[in-house]
């Protein structure tokens, strides 16, 4: 049976079928070329790219915001997305009955109020330059997953010309 | 995208009320001498009273909030009085009743307005930049 793999990892002998490629498939042990197949890596820099917006729109709340009596600057947080993934991926479910099993899928980033800043005495607690870094942090980090982004779609299309 | 035009739609609120506040402020400055008004009263300083737009940030959706002008009140502190006998508006005791407004308070308002209002600018060029990035991807 020929390989139907569309993405270049390890040399591939097992035949294995096409949905495997793009994730969905199951993850066969000492296989080491899955995260670095294309899928896995596009979807991790349109993740990143997400994260950059949804960053970026909070902070620009928070400019919006910032005469406004009583508002308290906001801010997405990722690390508790990030343990919750850690944790649920540290314990297979083997059986439709455990508990805790993918089903419940991957834990949403949340938008909360940031604690420890100086408060003004109209109550609002938005800071101009840590809103505006917030900011300028976030471009930079979409535009690194833009370009690199960019550059696999490059090759993509380098590959479908046929290197023409 | 939504996300992105969103965020611009919460800075562009932003600069429709800081310009609001600029106007008020610059109202006030204006009047400051005015001592008849159309209710035959001296002029009220104004104020902008600005409000968080609704946003529902228990929604797990991840959006920026605005910021909208909720109300322009007048400043219901009592009026200056300057003894200017020969004024027609004086009092039988030659007091003259002037407007509330402190001129350098609005000055300062107006600054932190100016400021405001150039933040949110930087804010609105930054996210026009990410959405200048991501349609470079269809090139």
């Amino acid at each position: 049976m020929p390989c139907t793999c569309v993405t270049r990892h390890l040399p591939c002998t097992s035949g294995a079928p096409l949905d495997r490629v793009f994730g969905s498939g199951h993850v066969t042990e000492g296989q080491v070329g899955d995260i670095f197949s294309d899928a896995a890596i596009t979807a991790a820099l349109g993740r990143q790219m997400t994260r950059a917006v949804q960053r970026q729109a909070v902070a620009a709340g928070n400019l919006a915001n910032l005469d406004t009596p009583g508002y308290r600057t906001r801010e997405v947080r990722f690390d508790d997305a990030l343990n919750a993934e850690l944790g649920g991926s540290a314990m297979a479910a083997t059986d439709a009955r455990h508990f805790g099993s993918a089903a419940t899928g991957p834990a949403l980033p949340a938008e909360e109020e940031v604690a420890g800043l100086a408060t003004r005495r109209d109550g609002n607690n938005v800071q101009l330059d840590r809103e505006l870094l917030s900011m300028g942090r976030a471009s930079a980090d979409f535009s690194a997953a833009q370009t690199v982004l960019a550059a696999k779609f490059r090759l993509v299309r380098y590959a479908i010309n046929e290197g023409r | 995208m939504s996300t992105l035009i969103g965020a611009i739609n919460a800075s562009a609120s932003a600069l429709d009320a800081q310009r609001a506040r600029m106007e008020v402020a610059v109202s006030n400055m204006a009047n400051a001498e005015s001592t008849r008004g159309a209710d035959g009263q001296p002029y009220r300083r104004r104020e902008v009273v600005l409000a968080t737009k609704d946003h529902d940030a228990m929604s797990g959706h991840i959006e920026a909030a605005g910021v909208e002008v909720a109300a322009v009140v007048e400043d219901q502190a009592p009026f200056r009085r300057r003894f200017e006998p020969s004024h027609p508006d004086a009092d039988a005791d030659g007091f003259v009743a002037v407007p509330n407004v402190d001129v350098p308070e609005e000055m300062v308002d107006m600054l932190g307005a100016a400021r405001a209002y150039q933040a949110n600018l930087t804010a609105i060029g930054l996210i026009r930049d990410t959405v200048q990035k991501a349609l470079e991807l269809g090139k």
